[in-house]
């Protein structure tokens, strides 16, 4: 009777899922808070277990998370009648610049930001890794498109003897080089669409298994539509190109010599 | 003989060897910038945490050092009990604040370090003298730079700041004494370090006779494990990171760029491999009636398969050692990205070049050069002599 007489007493807390899963935590369990270890703290219900927040800049900061009433923990810190900042909600876009303006003018000791100002300062982090990945991705869009040309060049080059027996029969120079550059563009934009079907099941894998890593719903790797149409466009200028200058040096040589006569 | 018609059949097509090698060349860059990545960033943490011996932080329970505002309290009884152990040979008590540099009505604000400056290992003294007396500080060029402060100047710093009455408390007038290097800080940062005695006094009741964390160092690092036991029944209010521990927790918190190393490395070398396969096939299978030509008048099988697989090396070897100086170029510039982490000390780099690291990248794609040569080497070796012979004068 006691028990649940204090039960009823308990302020109530929210803690992450984090916390829940190592502290073994549910909801209803009683904890005992302090601000420093080894002193009296505050016994408090746990009111609700919460789910991170897709943001990055908490990505790589193995942090747990409590969520307090304001009047307790600033008791329990000694921080007096104090907050270290208030977020305002507006009408608006322009409600809010308006509302920057009247702040900053008659604040005195604190500043007001927009939302956007503090989301670039905090998520610095994720934009340095962001800008790592672009430098990455250009080295492989490099490697791939030597890769690519090699591989077109010899798929030409390999049909040196069925240009011989076309020319042989007749057809015109630019019939054969269109119809061999036709078939290397072709085989760009299948293999191109192969990549993309690869590509989005590896993202799949990388989201799962990250998601999972850092216990996020932040998404690390997306397949936009933007993306896909660059590598096919890339993959099918690139074949183009090869599939051209194979195609202009076969058409050029003599089909007997082709032949190896 | 075996190596000059491997390199004579190479310059035969010598456009298509050339891309050849520059593919394997790309790839090659970007294995040993992943292998200088996944060893490099570990190894340069390492390095920069025993640059000054300290084997051993301990912080308060839960903390990383100035991870959070949490101190240690006691910290003179805690030193003394530390520097009368024997297995300990030096203890560095430091505590780290914001303090401001009052300029008229404006004021700069840099970090600070309060350390004994007889015993500190956060910072190298450049030029000028140490902070050995009260009122005296050193600073980084970062400092000086923002300030425009000279050594020798005095300047008034506060450690305190209410911005609501915007008054600044804990003020001092200290004297420039040095110039130093500061170990663990950001590129950009701005840092002094105060006599740890002075900062706290600056600090105020809040931090009397508290430090955030103290760096240890052992006679003998074989007795690491021991110490630490000690300092956990000891101390239990304290976490105690030796140089492994804060490895592992570095590891964990950089997983991802292993893990994206280990990816992109393999598909380097996956890709190095089917160019250099596909390129060795193709020349094999247009050279099929030289080759049992060959093998016709009496040339060995071995022959054929040691000159085909000399081909897939020779292409790999110059492709690798073209890559390494591409990748020593590409790992400068992805290093220059990733230095600009916020808060990531300065002396550390992710892409630390190890001559190892360059020997593995080489090693492996020489490796892929060979088995990217077996199998073509083999069907060629393989060829029905006849048959063979007979398909060719038809075709």
């Amino acid at each position: 009777m006691v028990a649940l007489l204090l039960a009823l007493q308990l302020r109530t807390i929210t803690i992450d899922q984090r916390l829940a899963t190592d502290a073994h935590l549910r909801v209803g369990d009683t904890a005992v808070i302090s601000a420093t270890t080894g002193t009296d703290g505050d016994s408090v219900t746990i009111a609700a277990i919460v789910g991170r927040r897709a943001d990055p800049s908490e990505i790589a900061r193995s942090e747990y998370r409590v969520h307090l009433h304001l009047d307790q923990f600033q008791r329990l810190i000694g921080y007096g009648d104090r907050v270290d900042r208030f977020a305002v909600s507006t009408r608006g876009d322009a409600a809010a610049d308006s509302a920057v303006r009247a702040i900053n003018a008659a604040a005195f000791g604190f500043r007001a930001y927009r939302s956007h100002e503090i989301a670039v300062e905090t998520s610095e982090t994720f934009a340095v890794v962001s800008r790592f990945h672009r430098a990455i991705g250009v080295i492989t869009i490099v490697a791939s498109a030597v890769f690519l040309l090699c591989i077109l060049l010899l798929k030409v080059d390999e049909r040196r003897r069925d240009v011989a027996a076309l020319r042989l029969l007749g057809i015109s120079r630019r019939s054969v080089m269109l119809s061999v550059v036709l078939e290397a563009a072709l085989v760009s934009v299948i293999g191109s669409g192969v990549g993309v079907g690869i590509g989005w099941v590896t993202s799949l894998a990388v989201n799962w298994h990250y998601q999972a890593r850092y216990q996020t719903p932040l998404r690390f790797a997306l397949v936009t539509g933007d993306i896909v149409l660059f590598a096919v466009s890339l993959s099918l200028v690139l074949g183009i190109v090869a599939g051209a200058l194979a195609a202009r040096r076969l058409v050029r040589t003599h089909p007997l010599v082709l032949l190896g006569r | 003989m075996r190596l000059l018609l491997a390199l004579a059949s190479l310059r035969r097509n010598r456009a298509r060897t050339l891309l050849a090698v520059l593919g394997v060349a790309i790839a090659a860059a970007m294995l040993l910038d992943m292998v200088m990545l996944s060893t490099g960033m570990r190894e340069s943490f390492r390095q920069l945490l025993l640059s000054r011996g300290f084997q051993m932080r301990l912080t308060p329970r839960g903390t990383l050092p100035f991870d959070t505002e949490a101190s240690i309290a006691g910290a003179t009884a805690i030193t003394d009990g530390l520097r009368a152990r024997p297995e300990i040979d030096l203890v560095s008590p430091v505590l780290g604040a914001s303090v401001h540099v009052l300029r008229g009505d404006s004021s700069i604000t840099t970090f600070a370090v309060g350390v004994d400056p007889s015993a500190q290992g956060d910072y190298q003294l450049a030029s000028g003298r140490d902070a050995t007396a009260p009122n005296s500080f050193v600073a980084n060029d970062d400092f000086l730079r923002a300030t425009n402060a000279k050594i020798g100047d005095t300047l008034r710093i506060a450690a305190g700041f209410d911005p609501q009455l915007r008054t600044h408390s804990g003020e001092r007038a200290l004297v420039l004494a040095g110039r130093a290097r500061f170990l663990y800080l950001a590129a950009g940062q701005l840092a002094i370090a105060i006599p740890l005695r002075t900062l706290q006094e600056m600090t105020g009741a809040a931090r009397e006779d508290r430090v955030s964390l103290f760096m240890v160092r052992l006679r003998d690092p074989g007795r690491i494990p021991d110490v630490k036991r000690w300092m956990r029944s000891a101390l239990p209010a304290m976490d105690v990171i030796s140089t492994a521990d804060a490895m592992a927790r570095v590891d964990e918190r950089l997983s991802y760029f292993r893990q994206l190393s280990a990816i992109l490395g393999a598909v380097s070398l996956i890709v190095g491999f089917l160019l250099v396969t596909t390129l060795v096939t193709v020349s094999v299978n247009e050279r099929v009636g030289e080759i049992v030509v060959m093998r016709a008048i009496g040339v060995s099988r071995a022959h054929v398969v040691q000159q085909i697989v000399l081909e897939g090396t020779a292409m790999s070897v110059t492709g690798a050692l073209l890559g390494t100086g591409l990748g020593l170029v590409t790992a400068r510039y992805l290093n220059a990205i990733l230095s600009r982490f916020p808060g990531l000390p300065a002396a550390i780099d992710f892409f630390l070049f190890q001559p190892r690291a360059a020997w593995t990248a080489i090693g492996l794609l020489t490796a892929c050069g060979v088995l990217a040569g077996l199998y073509p080497a083999w069907r060629a070796a393989s060829l029905p002599l006849a048959r063979t012979l007979r398909e060719e004068a038809v075709a």
